[in-house]
């Protein structure tokens, strides 16, 4: 079954990204919103920055990073004979860069809500800023949290630009959904492609469908 | 106890401060934007000053000099905020041990048991949060601030959200705290009323400076702070005592201090406790009884204390409770009264207020 192998491929490829997305997010938005560090325009304007340039340009800063040739590719071979470009792990990557500002956007707007007084009640009851947040801001902020996981679990699974350049197109290894649809219609396989693209599109309106409950269901409840 | 020295900036207003607190009850007095908050959240750790000292019991708690800053969560300082702060996705019964889970077993002085039964708590304990009333929400927020022992209570406008009713019943509760556990506190407020029915000593606040500091039943006879008081409204909030009801009607005969007071529209039952509000404004003061009135009330009293704020006088009166009594020069000309001078009090039934609220 060769559409289950890529159906199934796309969704490891995107889940892995987002979960490497998540921890990040979380961090990153804990410091723009909750702890307001200096210089945290800049440092916003570096979360979106992803968004703002060509998926491909993501995926050619990858390659020279990940190449054998590169800082952490070159390492990486060194050290553990590792090699990571033209890898799922690096179509993992790439959609994990470019999905992030979604994600992280929307988790900076479900932390926001959190109203600043339960923290400092929090604190002045003996919790840690890292207790806090672990036991108000998240708890309170998780159907807001778990919008933004899917918003850039959908990014990455339409991820196309960035993944061809970092991890290529190869068939069983690195073909997820969008570069499979991409082989199809060069090939004239129009059947094919048509297939993929019900699925492609199925898939993401399902989880935009989700999306879009659990953001209803976080402003209704109120504090995200 | 406490002894601070503050600078915090912001954009068109800065707190400067400098300020010692004793023991008991501390309020914090001043109209919205004098820098009332800003001060207690400073005391808190939740906001950092610009510049200045802060010590507790001796322990440096900020230095700009010394660059030390004590985070909050190492004070040992509760803090109730004006619109309680519940954490919503948890029950009564959990925000009151979130702090005294955190709270250190040899610093435990206060079990949340004995909080359940001060503050009448048994009944909300497994209820969420999210339908108390805002008199409960008070209660478990003081008994969430309390479960973690604290050195210190800050208390932020407590009664501020709260109508009428409500906030006589959360003040007999605040009392209750400071007779059964001791808990020193500052309490910040706009009100004269509150200040004077729950705290020690008094700090005033104008445009983020202290104006004046001293005993609070003296409080309102410095001029810096009576012309901070909004006087049309000063209040007596006295606790009292359901001595007598009579009948199905809703008079009923109240203990308050030595005195009996007539007041109407009374639900509690007899040896029921609950908080009552007299304005200084609606008291008459008489030499003698008044042989024919309509007024319920001829209490008698002793005079205390006399002080002449702005084109009024404030008569205090002692009746085994503090009363403050406003009338003009005319009449202290006119009765001749000064300190220990034998008085009655003139009070219509309908002008002793109770504060009992419904929900409580």
């Amino acid at each position: 079954m060769e559409l289950l192998g890529i159906l199934g491929l796309t969704v490891q490829i995107a889940v892995v990204g987002t979960a490497i997305n998540l921890p990040i997010a979380l961090g990153v938005s804990w410091l723009i919103v909750k702890r307001r560090i200096p210089g945290r325009l800049v440092f916003d304007a570096l979360v979106s920055l992803p968004l703002a340039v060509p998926p491909v340009v993501v995926g050619y800063a990858l390659l020279l990073l990940l190449g054998n040739r590169g800082p952490v590719g070159g390492l990486l071979n060194d050290v553990l004979g590792l090699e990571l470009v033209f890898t799922w792990f690096a179509a993992a990557l790439a959609a994990a860069v470019v999905s992030f500002p979604l994600m992280a956007r929307a988790v900076m707007v479900a932390m926001g809500g959190v109203d600043e007084n339960l923290e400092k009640a929090a604190r002045s009851l003996g919790a840690s800023a890292m207790r806090v947040f672990f036991t108000i801001t998240v708890p309170l902020a998780y159907r807001g949290i778990l919008a933004g996981v899917l918003l850039g679990f959908v990014r990455a699974i339409s991820e196309f630009g960035a993944t061809i350049i970092v991890a290529g197109n190869i068939p069983g290894k690195t073909q997820t959904l969008p570069l499979a649809i991409y082989s199809e219609v060069l090939l004239g396989d129009d059947a094919m492609a048509m297939r993929l693209i019900a699925i492609s599109v199925g898939l993401a309106v399902a989880t935009l469908l989700v999306h879009n409950w659990l953001l209803d269901r976080a402003t209704r409840t109120n504090g995200g | 106890m406490l002894e601070l020295r503050v600078r915090k900036s912001f954009v068109g207003f800065t707190l400067g401060c400098e300020a010692q607190f004793g023991e008991g009850v501390t309020a914090i007095f001043g109209p919205s934007g004098s820098g009332k908050s800003t001060l207690l959240n400073s005391i808190a750790g939740l906001v950092r000053p610009d510049d200045g000292e802060i010590r507790f019991q001796g322990d440096l708690l900020y230095s700009s000099e010394g660059g030390v800053n004590i985070p909050p969560e190492r004070r040992r300082f509760g803090y109730v905020f004006q619109d309680s702060a519940l954490f919503p996705h948890m029950s009564v019964s959990e925000n009151i041990h979130y702090g005294y889970r955190l709270t250190a077993r040899e610093d435990r002085r206060i079990e949340p048991s004995q909080l359940v039964e001060l503050l009448q708590l048994e009944r909300l304990l497994e209820r969420s949060v999210g339908n108390l009333s805002g008199g409960e929400r008070q209660r478990v927020a003081l008994a969430r601030a309390l479960a973690t022992s604290p050195r210190l209570l800050l208390l932020d406008e407590p009664l501020a959200s709260l109508d009428g009713g409500l906030r006589g019943v959360i003040l007999g509760y605040l009392k209750s705290i400071r007779r059964e556990l001791g808990t020193p506190m500052i309490y910040v407020s706009h009100s004269i009323s509150e200040v004077m029915a729950l705290a020690d000593n008094a700090l005033a606040l104008r445009d983020g400076s202290a104006v004046a500091y001293g005993p609070a039943s003296e409080a309102l006879a410095m001029p810096e702070v009576s012309a901070l008081a909004q006087f049309d409204t000063l209040e007596n909030l006295l606790e009292a005592t359901v001595a007598k009801r009579y009948g199905d009607e809703d008079i009923a005969e109240l203990e308050v201090g030595n005195a009996r007071v007539i007041a109407a529209g009374v639900r509690r039952g007899e040896g029921d406790a609950l908080t009552v509000s007299i304005r200084a404004g609606d008291i008459i003061v008489s030499r003698q009884i008044p042989p024919q009135t309509s007024a319920r009330n001829a209490i008698p009293a002793r005079v205390s204390e006399i002080h002449n704020v702005g084109s009024r006088v404030l008569v205090y009166a002692d009746i085994g409770r503090r009363v403050a009594v406003e009338i003009t020069p005319n009449s202290l000309r006119a009765l001749e009264l000064r300190e220990g001078t034998e008085i009655y009090l003139i009070i219509k039934a309908n002008s002793v207020i109770p504060l009992e609220g419904r929900s409580g």
